[in-house]
C-alpha cells in the first residue's frame, strides 16, 4: 500500500480545527457573557447573582425612567449621528479622490486620513485635551464628536475605497458614453454602487461614536456626559441589575447593527 | 441628414463616417499612437487587428472621447470631435467587460441612455422593448446582469447602445469575456446582428480568426500605426509587408536574392518580383505540396517528414530540411495515394509560384 500525501485533507483539518477553536473562544468570551448579562437583566432580585430567579422588566423600566441614563443615551446617540455624518461628508469624497481621481498626492492624502486611527485612542484623547486647553478649547460634546470623527474617519475611507477598487472603472465610462453628465454618472451609477459600503462604514462609525471610551474619557463635556462614561460611574457605585439591562439594550443595538451590515453586504454580494 | 461632401482619400465612392487623421497619443516617452490614420465607411465592420499593446484600445478610447489625443483629428459624420464632450459623441461603446450596471435590470440598463437624455417615460419603455427584441432578449427585462449568461450580457451591452441609434459602434474585444467554445458561433451571430441593424462598427481584436470571421475590412496595426487596410482575403493573399504576412496565417519563410527580376524557389520554379537585391520569401502551408520520395512525382527539394497530423479534413505536415529548417505544409486528407509516414524522405513543391510573397529582406 502506498502512503498518500493528503495535503488538501490536512489543510481542511487544520482549517476546521481553527474554526472550531475560534467558535469556542468567541462563544466563551462574547456570546456566553452576553447571554449571562441578558439573563441577569431579567432577574427579580436587586443584586447581581447567577442563576437568575423569576422574570421582570423592572430594570429596563428603571433604565428608561432614569433621567441621567436617558440623557446620556441621548448624548451618545447625538455624538454617534454627528460622527457618522461627518465621516460620510469627509470620508466618501476622500475615498473617491484617492481611488478614482487624478489628484496629485492622493497617496499621501490617504495615509494622512488613515493615520489618526493608528494612534491609540487614549493617546489621541490626551493630546487633544492638552492641546485644546492650550488654545482655550475645553472638553465638550463638540470636542468629543470632532475628535471621534477624526479618529474613525479611516474606517469610512477604507470601506469605501476597497469597494471603489473593486468597481470596474468602465462603468463610469459607460455612463458617460450613454450620455450622462459627470454629476448624473455619480448620482445614478457610482453612488448607488457605493451605498452598501457607505452603510457598512456608517454602522461602524455610529457604534464608535456611541460607545467609544478611550477618546471620550478625555474629550467629553461635563454637562453632556455620554453613556460609556455614565455606565462606568454606575458600575463603580452600584451593582444593580440596571447595569445589566443597560448592557441588554446595547446588545440589542449591536445585533441590529450586525443585521443591517449583513443585509447590505449580502445585497452587495448578489449584485457583484 | 444628407450625406456630407466626400472627403475620401481613395477612389471609394462612399464617404467615411469615421475619419481619423494622423492621431498621436503619448504616455510619457511611449508613443502609443503614431500618426495613425483611418477611414471607416457607412455600414461596414472595420476591424483593428494587432498584437496586444499595439494601441487598438487607445485608438478606440480616443474616438469615444475617454482620452484626448496629443495630435491629429477625429471626425464623425463630418463633425470634428476635438471639442465634443464624451457624453455627446455619436458613438456607442461595447466594453471588453461589457460594463453593465449591476444594480439596474436589463430594462434599466437599456433605458439608461434614454433617461439621461430626458426621453419621456412611455417612449423609453417602448424603445427599450424594441431594442431588446432586436437582440432577441425579449422577456428578460427584469433580470439583473448577474443572472444572465455571457452571451446574453454581450447582447444587453449592444442593445444598451443601439437604442440610442449611434452612428458608430465601437467594440473592444467583446469575446474575451466568453468561453472559448462559445466564441465561434457568437462571432457569426454578432456579424449578422450588426448587419441586420445596419450599423457601422469599429471592432478591436488581437485574434486573426475572429477578424477574418467578422470583418468587411481589416486594419492590421503595428506599434501605433495602420500597416495595411484591406478586405480579409486580400490581407491574407496579398499582404503588403512581411509583418502582415507573418501576423495573418502561418507562413514558411526563407531568404533569397533577386536575379533578373526573378526569385528562384527551392524547388526550382521561379517567381517574378519588382524588388531587387536580398528578399524574404514567404509561402503559405497550403501552397506547398508534398510527395513521397519514392513516388514518380518526387522533385529535388527534399527533406524528412518529422510530424504529421489530421485536423478535420486536412493533413498537416512538418518537414525538416537538411539545413535544419522546419517547413509546414497542409494538404487535403486523401490527396496522397499513400500517406508518407514520419521519418520518411519526402519532396516539396510550390503549387502556385505566383502566390508566393516576396518582401525586401530586413
Ligand atoms: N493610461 C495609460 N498610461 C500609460 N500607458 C498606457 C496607458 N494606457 C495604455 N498604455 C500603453 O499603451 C500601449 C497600448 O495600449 P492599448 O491601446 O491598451 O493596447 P491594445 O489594446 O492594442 O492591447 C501599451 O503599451 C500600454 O502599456
Ligand atoms: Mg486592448
Amino acid at each position: 500500500m502506498t502512503t498518500q500525501w493528503r495535503y488538501r485533507e490536512f489543510l481542511d483539518r487544520l482549517g476546521i480545527g481553527v474554526i472550531i477553536a475560534i467558535a469556542v473562544f468567541s462563544l466563551a468570551l462574547l456570546v456566553l457573557p452576553s447571554v449571562v448579562v441578558v439573563m441577569i437583566s431579567f432577574d427579580t432580585r436587586a443584586f447581581i447573582s447567577f442563576p437568575p430567579q423569576g422574570f421582570t422588566l423592572r430594570w429596563y423600566q428603571e433604565v428608561f425612567n432614569h433621567p441621567v441614563l436617558v440623557g446620556a443615551m441621548w448624548t451618545s446617540f447625538k455624538v454617534g449621528v454627528v460622527v457618522t455624518l461627518a465621516c460620510i461628508a469627509f470620508g466618501v469624497p476622500t475615498a473617491l479622490a484617492c481611488a478614482r481621481g487624478e489628484l496629485r498626492g492622493r497617496t499621501a492624502l490617504s495615509i494622512y486620513v488613515i493615520a489618526p486611527h493608528m494612534v491609540p485612542g487614549i493617546v489621541l484623547g490626551v493630546a487633544v485635551l492638552f492641546t485644546g486647553a492650550l488654545v482655550g478649547i475645553g472638553p465638550s460634546i463638540w470636542l468629543q464628536a470632532v475628535t471621534l470623527s477624526v479618529f474613525v474617519l479611516a474606517v469610512m475611507v477604507r470601506t469605501v475605497t476597497s469597494r471603489l477598487q473593486r468597481l470596474d472603472p468602465a462603468l463610469e465610462q459607460a455612463a458617460a458614453n450613454l450620455g450622462a453628465t459627470p454629476f448624473q454618472a455619480f448620482r445614478t451609477i457610482t453612488l448607488p454602487l457605493l451605498m452598501p459600503a457607505i452603510l457598512a462604514g456608517s454602522v461602524f462609525t455610529f457604534v464608535e461614536g456611541f460607545d467609544n471610551l478611550s477618546v471620550t474619557i478625555f474629550t467629553h463635556g461635563f454637562r453632556d456626559r455620554p453613556l460609556p462614561i455614565e455606565l462606568l460611574a454606575i458600575v463603580q457605585q452600584t451593582s444593580s441589575p440596571m447595569v445589566a439591562a443597560l448592557s441588554g439594550v446595547q446588545i440589542l443595538l449591536a445585533i441590529l447593527a450586525m443585521i443591517t451590515l449583513s443585509l447590505s453586504v449580502g445585497l452587495d454580494g448578489v449584485n457583484d | 441628414m444628407p450625406g456630407s461632401a466626400s472627403v475620401t482619400t481613395g477612389g471609394d465612392s462612399a464617404s467615411p463616417i469615421v475619419f481619423i487623421r494622423e492621431i498621436i497619443k503619448r504616455y510619457g516617452a511611449n508613443t502609443v499612437l503614431d500618426r495613425c490614420s483611418l477611414a471607416a465607411h457607412e455600414g461596414e465592420i472595420l476591424t483593428l487587428l494587432g498584437p496586444s499593446g499595439c494601441g487598438k484600445t487607445t485608438l478606440l478610447r480616443c474616438i469615444a472621447g475617454f482620452i484626448q489625443p496629443d495630435g491629429g483629428a477625429i471626425s464623425i459624420d463630418g463633425a470634428d470631435m476635438a471639442q465634443m464632450p464624451v457624453n455627446r459623441r455619436p458613438v456607442g461603446v461595447v466594453f471588453q467587460s461589457y460594463a453593465l450596471f449591476p444594480h439596474l435590470t436589463v430594462a434599466g440598463n437599456v433605458g439608461y441612455g434614454l433617461r439621461m437624455r430626458g426621453v419621456a417615460k412611455s417612449d423609453i419603455a417602448q424603445r427599450v422593448k424594441a431594442a431588446l427584441a432586436s437582440v432577441s432578449l425579449s422577456g428578460l427585462d427584469d433580470r439583473y446582469p448577474a443572472q444572465l449568461s455571457g452571451g446574453q450580457q454581450q447582447r444587453v451591452a449592444i442593445a444598451r447602445v443601439v437604442v440610442l441609434q449611434p452612428r458608430v459602434l465601437l467594440l473592444d474585444e467583446p469575446f474575451n469575456a466568453l468561453d472559448a467554445k462559445l466564441r465561434g458561433s457568437m462571432q457569426v451571430e454578432l456579424r449578422h446582428l450588426i448587419k441586420q441593424l445596419g450599423l457601422t462598427a469599429l471592432f478591436v481584436t488581437h485574434d486573426q480568426e475572429e477578424a477574418m470571421t467578422l470583418s468587411d475590412r481589416i486594419a492590421v496595426m503595428r506599434a501605433g500605426r495602420i500597416e495595411q487596410l484591406d478586405r480579409p482575403d486580400a490581407i491574407y493573399d496579398r499582404p503588403t509587408t512581411a509583418y502582415v504576412a507573418d501576423f495573418i496565417g502561418a507562413s514558411n519563410t526563407w531568404y533569397s536574392r533577386v536575379d533578373g527580376g526573378l526569385v528562384r524557389l527551392p524547388d526550382g520554379q521561379t517567381v517574378s518580383t519588382t524588388h531587387s537585391g536580398d528578399v524574404k520569401v514567404m509561402v503559405r502551408p497550403h501552397n506547398l505540396v508534398l510527395h513521397r520520395a519514392s513516388s514518380e512525382r518526387a522533385g529535388s527539394w527534399s527533406g524528412k517528414l518529422v510530424f504529421r497530423r489530421h485536423v478535420g479534413a486536412m493533413m498537416e505536415y512538418e518537414v525538416q530540411l537538411p539545413d535544419g529548417q522546419a517547413i509546414r505544409a497542409v494538404g487535403l486528407h486523401g490527396d496522397q495515394p499513400v500517406e508518407p509516414s514520419p521519418s520518411e524522405s519526402v519532396t516539396l513543391a510550390v503549387r502556385n509560384p505566383a502566390a508566393c510573397m516576396v518582401f525586401p529582406a530586413a
